[in-house]
This record gives C-alpha cells, sequence and structure tokens, in this order.
C-alpha cells in the first residue's frame, strides 16, 4: 500500500547468548496507515519489545541478529540506511513514548534540560540552529498541548519532584518535541493509578488526533487496546497470529490464544461475573479494627525536626468475618498496604485498636503463636523469594522457627509443593528457574507452611501476566475451601476484585471511603471517588462500558484534583 | 544545597572532635610513661617527677582532656620529645610533600580508573575489558610496598629518567612559596625544568600508591555504568536521537560516577596509611618519616598531632566528595530536605 507510514515485512530477528541462538521474531509483518491507531498486543515475552525497538534502532546488536526481513518507513527501509541518515529519523520521524514514567527520566538533570537536549541535537543533525529562547519557547508549546501549566516550575524540576500523571504528560511532551510523524508508544500510563492512566489515554487519543499522527500502541492490557485501537496485531511467542479491525476481534476472535486472552480478563459487569459469597455465615468478627489511624513523621531542615505528619492512615474501621475475601481497593498512596503493614505488627498503629482472633494485637504480637495466625504474600514473588536459596530452603525457614524437626520439615515441603500445584521435584530449583506463577506458588506455599488462618494477599497476581493470573485465582480459591482461611485481598485492579472478593473497602487518601459486599458497591456506588474508580477501569466491552457509572468530566476533576501533587 | 553543605560542616566537626578525644584517650592508654621516655632510662625518679609536674601528666584526666582540646583549638599540639620543637612546626614544614604526592596520586587514580572503567563498559567482554580486567586485578593485588619497591628496581636499571629517591633534585635551586608544592609553584613561576624533575621525582610513588584504587575504581566504574546503560531513559534518549557521546559520557557517566566518587573518599584513608610505607621506601620528605620515628620513639604529641592532620585529610576530602555528589546528584540533596 502506498499509503502506509510504516510497514514491517517478514523479520525476523534472533539473539544469540553464549553460544545459543534463540529465534525471538519469526517473519514478522506490520503495517500502519497514516493517521491510524494500531495496536502490537501480547504477553510479556512475546516479542514486543523486540519489535518496538527493531523499528526504533535501539536493538543492541549483538546479542540480536537481524536475520531477515524490511522495515520501510514513508517508503525506505530503514535495515539499510546509513547511522547517520538513520539518526536523523529518530525523534523527527519515528518517536517513542516509554513505559515508566519515573525510570525514563535522567534521575539528575532538569525537565528543561532533557527536553532542550533532545531539541538541541535534532537540530544539529537536521542543520538548523536555535537559541535557547526559541528552544524554550518549543518546549513551553509543547507543554501546553499535553495540558501542563506552571511551566517555570515544571521545568525547573527534576523528575522525582513530579507526581506520575505529570511524568507521563512529560514524556508525551517529549516524544513530540520534534513534530513526529509516527508515534510509538510502550504500554503508556500501565504503571499509573487506573484514573490517571485514563487522562493519559484520552489526551494520546486526541493528541493523535488533532495533530494527525500514526500510532503504535504496544500493550498486553485489552482493555485499554479497545479504547486505543482502529487494528490489532496479536503476537505470541514471537509471530503474529492473528490481525484484524477492533471491532472484529472484539467481536469474534478467531486464534485460540485470542479467545483465551479475552476469557481470562476478568469481567466487570454482565453475566459472566462470578459473585463470591461467604460460605461461612458465622459472624465471628476475626479481624477487627476501630478507629485505627497511622501517620509518619516528616522530618526537614537542619535539625531534621518532625515539621509535619504524613496522615496515611486515618481513622479506619473494619470487620472481617471467618471465611472472607475482603479487599483492599485504592490506588497508590490510599494507605492500603500500611494497613496490612499494622495487621502482620510490622508497624505500630499511631491510635486505635485491633482485635485479631479475639486478642488485642499487641498483647500477641510478639507471641509466635501470632505468626501461626495471619502471614502475607508479597506482590513481587521476583524479589520477595531469597535467590541464593532453594525452593525447600525457602519454604523450611518458617518451619525451622517453629520447632520442626528436620524429618518433619522435608515432609512439610513436599506436601506443601502438592498444596500449590508444583511437582515435588521442584524443591531443588532455585527461583530464578521458575516460571513467575511458579515462583508466585512458591510465596503462597512459604505463607501456608504454618497453617494460618488469615493470609494477606499484596497484589499477588498483578506482576504475572493474564492467562497466569487466572490459574493463581483458581488456587487461591481451592486452598481457601481445603484450609478454611480469609483473605484480605490488597489490589487496585478492581475488575479482578469484583470476581474474587466477597467483601470490599474503597480506601481514598487514607480513609475507607465505602464498604460493603462488593456486589452492592459495584451495582450502586454511593462515592464519587468509587464512581470515578469504576468508570476509569478499561473494559472489553461496549455492554460493558455502558453499565460503568456515569461521572461527568467536572465530578471527575473534583474529587481526584486533591490527589495530585505539585 | 546550603543546608546541605551546613549540615556536612557540622557532622565534620562532630566526627573531628570525637577522633581528636579518641586519639588523646588511646595515647594516655598505652602503657610506658611518657616522661620517663622524654628522659630515657638513666633519669633519676626525682627527675622523672618533676617532669610528670611539668608535661601536666598529674593532673587529673578531664583537665588534661581540656587542656589539650583548647591547645588543639588554637593550634598548639605541644611539644615534640624527639625534635624539641612545637609539633605543629614539624608537620607543617613536613605535610605538603605528603599533600602533593597524595593529591598527584588522586589525580592519577581519577584520570586513569574512570576513563578506563568506561572503556571497559562500552566495549563489555571485547579484549579491553578483559585487559583492563587483568590490569586491575594486578593492582588490587599487589600491596603499595612490593609494587614500590619493583618499581624502583626497574627505574634504577632500565628507566633512569626516573630517579628513585627524594622530592627533587637538590641542584635545583628552587624555592616553592606560594602553594608549597613544587608542580603547582614550578607552572606558576613558569620553570619548566624543575616541573620536569618534580614530575619525574613523583611519578613512580604515585603509581605504587594509585594502583590499588586505580583497580577497584576502574571495575566499580565499569559496574556502574553497565547498571545505569539498563535505564529505560538511556533508551529513550537515543530513541529520541541523541549523539551516542552524550549519552555516555553526559548522561550515563554522570550518573556513574557517583559509586566511583564515594569509594575514592573512602580510599583515602588507605592511601594515607599506604603514603606511609611509600613514602619511606622512596625517601620522599614527607610526613610518613616523621610519623615512624615518633611512633617508634613513643612521642606521644607528635603521634597524636600525625594522626589528627591525617584525620582531617579524610574527613574533608569525604566533605569535599559529599558536596561534589549533591551537584552531581540531585536526589542526595532533596533527600536530605535542604532547599534546592
Amino acid at each position: 500500500m502506498e499509503d502506509n507510514i510504516l510497514d514491517v515485512r517478514n523479520l525476523n530477528i534472533s539473539f544469540s547468548n553464549y553460544g545459543k541462538t534463540s529465534k525471538v521474531l519469526r517473519g514478522v509483518s506490520i503495517n500502519v496507515s497514516r493517521g491510524e491507531r494500531v495496536s502490537l498486543i501480547g504477553q510479556s515475552g512475546s516479542g514486543k519489545t523486540v519489535t518496538m525497538r527493531a523499528i526504533i534502532g535501539t536493538l543492541p546488536t549483538p546479542p540480536a541478529i537481524i536475520e531477515s526481513g524490511e522495515i520501510l518507513y514513508e517508503n525506505q527501509n530503514l535495515l539499510a540506511l546509513s547511522r547517520l541518515e538513520r539518526n536523523k529519523i529518530k525523534g523527527s520521524g519515528i518517536s517513542i513514548i516509554l513505559q515508566d514514567p519515573l525510570l525514563s527520566f535522567n534521575p539528575v538533570l532538569t525537565i528543561l534540560r532533557q527536553m532542550e537536549d533532545i531539541v538541541k541535537y535534532s537540530d544539529v543533525r537536521i542543520g538548523i540552529s536555535r537559541g535557547h529562547e526559541e528552544r524554550k519557547k518549543l518546549i513551553t508549546e509543547t507543554l501546553r498541548k499535553v495540558q501542563l501549566s506552571d511551566h517555570e516550575r515544571l521545568l525547573n524540576s527534576y523528575p522525582i519532584m513530579l507526581s506520575g500523571g505529570m511524568r507521563q504528560r512529560v514524556l508525551i511532551g517529549m516524544s513530540l518535541l520534534n513534530n513526529p510523524k509516527l508515534l510509538i508508544a510502550d504500554e503508556p500510563g500501565t504503571a499509573l493509578d487506573v484514573t490517571t492512566q485514563k487522562e493519559i489515554l484520552d489526551l494520546l487519543n486526541s493528541l493523535v488526533k488533532d495533530e494527525g499522527l500514526s500510532l503504535l500502541f504496544i500493550t498486553h492490557n485489552l482493555g485499554v487496546v479497545r479504547e486505543m485501537a482502529d487494528r490489532i496485531y496479536v503476537m505470541q511467542n514471537g509471530e503474529i497470529v492473528e490481525t484484524n479491525s477492533r471491532e472484529n476481534i472484539f467481536k469474534k476472535p478467531e486464534h485460540q490464544y485470542t479467545i483465551k486472552l479475552m476469557e481470562s480478563v476478568p469481567p466487570l459487569f454482565g453475566d459472566k461475573v462470578t459473585d463470591v459469597k461467604n460460605t461461612n455465615s458465622e459472624v465471628d468478627g476475626i479481624i477487627s479494627v476501630s478507629n485505627l489511624s497511622k501517620s509518619f513523621p516528616i522530618r526537614t531542615g537542619f535539625f531534621n525536626r518532625i515539621t509535619s505528619q504524613n496522615h496515611a492512615v486515618k481513622s479506619v474501621n473494619l470487620v472481617i468475618n471467618s471465611g472472607d475475601i475482603y479487599g483492599l481497593a485504592g490506588e497508590s498512596g490510599s494507605g492500603k498496604t500500611t494497613i496490612a503493614k499494622i495487621l502482620l505488627g510490622l508497624y505500630g498503629a499511631t491510635s486505635g485498636t485491633i482485635k485479631i482472633d479475639k486478642l488485642n494485637l499487641d498483647e500477641q504480637v510478639e507471641l509466635k503463636s501470632y505468626r501461626k495466625l495471619i502471614q502475607i504474600v508479597y506482590q513481587n514473588p521476583g524479589s520477595s523469594l531469597n535467590r541464593k536459596r532453594t525452593v525447600a530452603q525457602i519454604l523450611s525457614v518458617p518451619l525451622k522457627f517453629s520447632g520442626y524437626s528436620n524429618e518433619m520439615i522435608k515432609d512439610r515441603v513436599s506436601e506443601l509443593l502438592q498444596m500449590v500445584d508444583l511437582p515435588v521435584s521442584y524443591s531443588a530449583m532455585y527461583p530464578h528457574e521458575l516460571s513467575g506463577g511458579q515462583k508466585q506458588r512458591v510465596a503462597i506455599a512459604r505463607a501456608l507452611s504454618l497453617e494460618p488462618k488469615i493470609l494477606v494477599l499484596d497484589e499477588p497476581t498483578s506482576a504475572l501476566d493474564v492467562l497466569i493470573q487466572g490459574t493463581v485465582i483458581n488456587l487461591l480459591h481451592r486452598l481457601k475451601k481445603q484450609l478454611g482461611l480469609t483473605y484480605i485481598f490488597i489490589s487496585h485492579d478492581l475488575s479482578l476484585m469484583r470476581n474474587f472478593c466477597n467483601k470490599i473497602a474503597i480506601m481514598f487518601k487514607g480513609e475507607i471511603c465505602e464498604a460493603g459486599n462488593t456486589k452492592d458497591i459495584f451495582s450502586n456506588p454511593q462515592h464519587l471517588y468509587t464512581k470515578a474508580l469504576i468508570s476509569s477501569i478499561p473494559v472489553i466491552s461496549d455492554k460493558e462500558e455502558n453499565l460503568k457509572p456515569k461521572v461527568t468530566y467536572e465530578e471527575r476533576s473534583a474529587v481526584l484534583q486533591n490527589t495530585r501533587k505539585i | 544545597m546550603v543546608t546541605y553543605i551546613l549540615k556536612r560542616i557540622v557532622t565534620l566537626f562532630l566526627v573531628f572532635l570525637g577522633l581528636a578525644i579518641l586519639i588523646f584517650v588511646i595515647a594516655r592508654i598505652v602503657p610506658g610513661d611518657p616522661a620517663r621516655i622524654a628522659l630515657g632510662p638513666l633519669a633519676s625518679a626525682q627527675q622523672v617527677e618533676e617532669m610528670r609536674q611539668e608535661m601536666g601528666l598529674n593532673d587529673p584526666f578531664f583537665i588534661q582532656l581540656w587542656n589539650y582540646l583548647t591547645g588543639l583549638a588554637q593550634g598548639d599540639l605541644g611539644k615534640s620529645l624527639l625534635t624539641s620543637r612545637p609539633v605543629i612546626d614539624d608537620i607543617l614544614g613536613a605535610l605538603p610533600a605528603t599533600f602533593e604526592l597524595v593529591l598527584f596520586t588522586i589525580f592519577l587514580q581519577i584520570t586513569l580508573s574512570i576513563p578506563l572503567g568506561v572503556l571497559a563498559a562500552v566495549y563489555r567482554d571485547s579484549w579491553v575489558d578483559n585487559l583492563t580486567r587483568i590490569i586491575s586485578l594486578i593492582g588490587v593485588v599487589t600491596p603499595g610496598f612490593v609494587l614500590a619497591i619493583i618499581l624502583q628496581l626497574l627505574a634504577s636499571y632500565q628507566f633512569s629518567f626516573f630517579p628513585v629517591t627524594g622530592r627533587i633534585d637538590p641542584g635545583l635551586n628552587f624555592d616553592a612559596d606560594i602553594t608549597r608544592l613544587i608542580l603547582i609553584d614550578s607552572l606558576i613561576k613558569g620553570r619548566s625544568d624543575v616541573f620536569v624533575d618534580a614530575f619525574s621525582h613523583i611519578f613512580l610513588p604515585s603509581i605504587a600508591l594509585a594502583a590499588a584504587g586505580i583497580g577497584q575504581v576502574m571495575r566499580i566504574t565499569r559496574s556502574a555504568m553497565i547498571e545505569v546503560s539498563r535505564f529505560d531513559f538511556i533508551e529513550a534518549s537515543r530513541a529520541y536521537g541523541i549523539p551516542e557521546r552524550i549519552v555516555t559520557f553526559a548522561y550515563m557517566l554522570r550518573i556513574a560516577s557517583v559509586a566511583p566518587l564515594t569509594i575514592l573518599g573512602l580510599e583515602f584513608a588507605s592511601l594515607i596509611g599506604n603514603a606511609f610505607v611509600v613514602e619511606f621506601v622512596f625517601s620522599w620528605p614527607g610526613i610518613a618519616s616523621y610519623g615512624v620515628r615518633t611512633i617508634l620513639q613513643k612521642d606521644l604529641n607528635a603521634v597524636i598531632g600525625v594522626v589528627l592532620v591525617s584525620g582531617v585529610f579524610f574527613v574533608f576530602a569525604n566533605l569535599f566528595i559529599d558536596i561534589l555528589l549533591g551537584i552531581i546528584d540531585p536526589r542526595h540533596r532533596l533527600r536530605e530536605g535542604g532547599s534546592k
């Protein structure tokens, strides 16, 4: 087609490491026409990022080897260009927006310096000269495009001084500085809270439209794709397995893998939603929290005096019964993890009383028996498991401390592995030999080793791919039934919580703004923040979209305004 | 930034005070009566007692400490038993030579190790990397005095350009009276012959002294560079078309230099310790020969003086590094809660 701005033809790339060669891209063909929004979707390791790097020219060769194929940008083959010619296209022809808004910045330079460098060196390449003032004017104009104001202060800030949403806006601004024609976005906004993510996606959409850009959007999130793409490519193991227009993909996905991806997205509304009930009808209040507050002192100045308090948790009341799966939902900084840490006795509370299993927390927190009552599974098994220890060693640590003999430990370890559906032979493996899902199973097994009654799950699935997420959730359901557990489930993923928790509390700035049965909260949210939150969740069908609570733009910004930094 | 520096200076003062008290206490615990040592084995008990009275050794401990600290505040370190001159004068006489040696060593360390480390990181796993790896290994495992002796042997038989002892050819008529550092003063006064001579004298002892640090700092620079190269923003900068040299030197090296600079600051302590040995081997007229002699003679006032001066060196070097880190990485000072 003549009108293709980008045309990747039959791209084959392999990586060679320590003499081993593995193929990562197999005959990938992707095209983007002018003004079109195209999405590339796939799980981690499917080859999306390699494709992106090959297009923008940051693929390290070696270890990567481009075996065959062409990447045509405006009908010239990028792979055949000289380094100098290729560099001319960078930023001014094709530009990128990276994923993590903090890591994508140089931490030691001000925003102004970073943006100015981009303009400066592009000018050098093209051969025009502009002064500092002219460059600054361009930067200010671009920042206006991404709806940022208060320029002077912003420009003189360092990246850590800005909020996540602002950083993502500045990143988009950076990519626009040299008037690119094609934008490649690598999961922008996924590291942000849903409410912020929605704003960013809306902004990106309007920019593409107003500036007449083309967009190649790389993501693993189907809900986001629905809002961001005209056409979709589905990628699996380095191959494009399906491509179609957005409507067709969502209406009748053809490839097995696409169908599986669709099914793994937890539904937010409709008949597919699972309502979880607590089969234990007893109202025993195994955990009861009243008036819990926690504040952290902020120290500043010459003598490190306490100048103010950061109120992380403000008079929270909770009652959790045996057999509940109690969801604590909220965005980052809302205080949900602080509550979990207080329950585990890792932080002391500033005020308030907590009763767990009919005893005050302070009375039992020092006792060994308390560790047999409540345990935690962390978000990222990659860092919560000691990578220098085998699975068996990891699992035996808590056992040793509670006086198991070596014989008993061995039996218990194999029992635990069977419990989480891992073969006993895995006990000799190290964490890096396991997949993400398997690692999380080991982490769950470790938490269960002392037979606790309560398990705190701190975003146990958010580091995992959707397909694996489902299997871990099923495992958690089974274990709960088998062992009669009570869960406290901390997450920001509301669609997942809709299908997993029987009760939910929505946290907003350290307070619980709404709590109750999950079903009721979702069908009839009362607090404006809950409404804004639910309406920001990307969903995968129009039907669900229509069932979301309606929040006007003004209402939304009124309630969210207070959460922003600077 | 101002709060940041003020905080650093206050800490520095406290460290120095602690050091002064500690070394004083140690000097009082060391066995042997200073008065007896000063007078020699032939003195009578009467004479020793009088000497004790004169040196203030019979005063209560805290009075002694107070007198010592107030003296210190006025720059009075007492008298050396060995030379019978004020310790402060002895030290100030020997200090410039040592200072010059240490400064030149650090200069060598920075100019050799950081570029080599960057090179090793950029050409990772190539022959360049392997070569620097060997160099740094040799540097780290060879003790300074062994290297000093080897260099001296080589210089005596192979490279006669490098003299093996002293700081300057005594035949040259030169008075370093501006900064008291010969290398710098000769440049100021435009005496190139003196500069070349001083350079040839200082080169070997500096290499012997710098070797271990060069090896360490090189490896640390390499791994820090590699770590920084994995950050997303490096990829972003390349994708925006920022030239490779800017990415490597202005972006990556700036962030990566935090680790090697911190190490250089700490290295300073061992540098002063090693300087004692190396100065001795090369007959460098610095503080070392003075230090060694006073230690052997249990000349406590002088020992305290030498230790304190080394401590001041160390503390100031680290203040300098801290300020540098604050400039390089804004997160250092932002975290301290100071203003921008």
